[in-house]
């Protein structure tokens, strides 16, 4: 066992892929098992069976469906209506750039998406009017994981798929922990105005401003409610909801908002190819290692060594979390998911919790860790993207991630918060 | 003189091959895409808005997206996009940085090749197992992977040798895995 995950730290720490690493570790592990290294021969059955869930079809669909979202010139219209709803206020444009990331939210399934687009708009504009541009990077940090909290979201196709969880109960349950993410940072936003002197809005806008911007991105708006609304609904289910979602985006880009060409319609379908396929050989390869754990029973030995520690739920919860925010530092948050997964939820489950809930948390806890150093994706894409330095966003970023963790402990010790949508559509127990 | 200049033209060669490749391997990957989107948009048309007796979607979605996924593996060696932890990767100095990257290639194309070599067995295998709703051997989906694992030991040979090759030349290069 000790041979299978030194293997896998070691490959890791020299910065091999985790795709690899994880594919390699599995099969030094098959090997060790015996018969002269025959039990490899199952390694490939084991990498094809991984990805061999119809419900991931989802994920490919949702990236899709953002990209030609995106492409279309769609994250400006959002950002007009977030703009006309709450710039006026002190720190306007921070509040209407996390206003903009639950609306952005409804399109993108990534955080990192997220981060590229309003990085890339929102940042200079935040910084022309006199934001500083490490507090601007930070609200966008901030505001990006939301994308992956409130559906669709990657991450919770991903989790529902392995875990046998329904995808719709998590999506619902999703939705009310990312408005309380939107809620919370637009106080901590408030409270920071004064200190520190962030510029003040414009003048109230008209009613007519409001109804205009609010015209001009109701295309954007009704994607993510007929997902939603199909999914959670038992209409469609989420691979369905997520094609529809394609054919929807693809009309408004081509036809209505005529900014999506065959050339870039070529580029979006290579760029979805290659962002699965990253996805996905880590999945696959953690199918070779959860073979391996399953076979000699790990994700049982580590659940009642968890509930050696404590088998009080309140300390077990907060081991889990402390657990997910400190490795999720240093790993990318898909394969942290991949590996942690299947040994959290038996755990979860032992302390009697609801497989909604606890996927939820588990994913909110993964999607706070996008936005810690020194491993934080979303950083890395906002320190690209606008040439800050990470150290600076991080210093800026402290209020917010003390906001989200305390959300997430809101999250992770009331239950209900979480359920409340899915039991009102009968998506979990009550 | 002429040694640096036949160095720059392998490292070129090299360059064009992994490019073309993946070029390949992306055209592949976006007709494979294009006929998912189809054949999951046609299962929603037939179970939402004119009942057709079609029973294959479901079954075909899944092998497309197998395949578009493997393929685009190799797409992504090409472009070094596969995800590592860098961090500690970036602080060592370079000579120590460009035996680890030689290392793990080698060790990345070992992956691929046991990948390959099983996965023959595999595909071999398939041909006594039958898909559920298309009654077709299993061969076609199962070869996903020993194509893709091919695929990905050969982009990675030539990532590797373009970029050893590089970092010959300059050694303020920092190439990641």
């Amino acid at each position: 066992m000790i041979e299978v995950g030194l293997t896998f730290v070691l490959l890791l720490l020299v910065g091999m892929p985790i795709g690899y690493a994880l594919g390699l570790a599995g099969m030094v592990g098959m090997y060790t098992l015996g018969g002269g290294g025959r039990f490899l021969a199952m390694a490939p059955e084991r990498f094809f069976a991984g990805l061999d869930l119809f419900t991931f079809l989802a994920m490919p669909f949702f990236i899709l469906a953002g990209e030609i979202m995106n492409r279309s010139g769609i994250t400006d219209r959002l950002i007009g209506l977030a703009d006309a709803l709450v710039g006026y206020l002190r720190g306007g444009m921070a509040h209407s750039n996390m206003l903009a990331s639950v609306m952005f939210a409804g399109l993108s399934g990534a955080a990192t998406a997220d981060a590229a687009a309003f990085g890339n708009t929102l940042v200079p504009a935040m910084v022309k009017k006199g934001y500083s541009r490490p507090f601007s990077c930070a609200v966008t940090a901030a505001g990006s994981i939301i994308g992956p909290t409130i559906p669709p979201s990657n991450l919770m196709v991903i989790y529902g798929s392995l875990m046998g969880v329904s995808v719709a109960g998590l999506f619902a349950a999703g939705i009310l922990p990312g408005l309380l993410i939107c809620v919370v940072c637009m106080a901590v936003i408030a409270a920071l105005g004064r200190r520190l002197n962030l510029p003040k809005g414009t003048q109230r806008p008209s009613l007519l401003l409001i109804f205009r911007a609010f015209k001009d991105s109701l295309a954007a708006l009704v994607m993510p409610v007929m997902i939603l609304g199909a999914i959670v609904g038992g209409i469609a289910t989420p691979t369905e909801a997520a094609s529809i979602a394609v054919f929807y985006a693809l009309i408004m880009g081509v036809f209505v908002y005529r900014k999506v060409s065959l050339k870039d319609l070529y580029e979006m379908l290579v760029r979805t190819a290659r962002i699965t396929g990253i996805i996905f050989l880590i999945i696959a390869s953690a199918s070779i290692v959860g073979w391996w754990m399953t076979f000699n029973q790990i994700p049982q030995a580590l659940a009642s060594g968890f509930l050696e520690i404590s088998d009080n739920p309140a300390v077990v919860i907060a081991l889990i979390l402390a657990l997910l925010l400190c490795i999720g530092m240093f790993m990318d948050i898909n394969a942290l998911l991949i590996i942690l997964a299947p040994v959290l939820a038996p755990l979860t489950i032992a302390i009697g919790m609801d497989p909604i809930h606890a996927g939820i948390m588990i994913v909110l806890a993964l999607n706070i860790s996008l936005m810690t150093p020194p491993v934080g994706a979303c950083l890395f894409v906002l320190a690209s993207v606008t040439g800050e330095k990470i150290e600076r966003i991080a210093r800026s970023l402290w209020p917010f991630l003390l906001a989200e963790v305390a959300v997430l402990f809101l999250v992770a010790y009331w239950p209900d918060l979480t359920l409340a949508i899915p039991r009102m559509f009968d998506l979990a127990a009550k | 003189m002429q040694q640096a200049s036949a160095v720059h033209d392998i490292t070129a060669t090299l360059d064009s091959l992994s490019k073309r490749l993946a070029t390949l391997t992306d055209k592949a990957c976006v007709i494979l895409l294009a006929l998912l989107v189809i054949d999951v948009w046609l299962g929603v048309f037939a179970r939402y808005i004119w009942p057709l007796p079609i029973t294959f979607m479901e079954e075909a979605a899944r092998y497309l997206m197998i395949w578009v996924a493997l393929l685009a593996v190799s797409s992504c060696i090409a472009r070094r996009e596969h995800i590592g932890m860098s961090m500690l990767f970036v602080m060592l100095p370079a000579h120590v940085r460009r035996f680890l990257l030689l290392l793990v290639d080698v060790l990345g194309i070992l992956f691929f090749l046991l990948l390959f070599l099983y996965g023959i067995g595999m595909v071999e295998r398939g041909a006594r197992m039958m898909t559920m709703i298309f009654g077709l051997t299993k061969q076609i989906p199962f070869a996903a992977v020993p194509v893709s694992a091919a695929l990905a030991a050969m982009q990675l040979v030539l990532v590797a040798s373009r970029d050893q090759l590089k970092l010959a030349q300059d050694r303020n290069l920092v190439v990641c895995p």
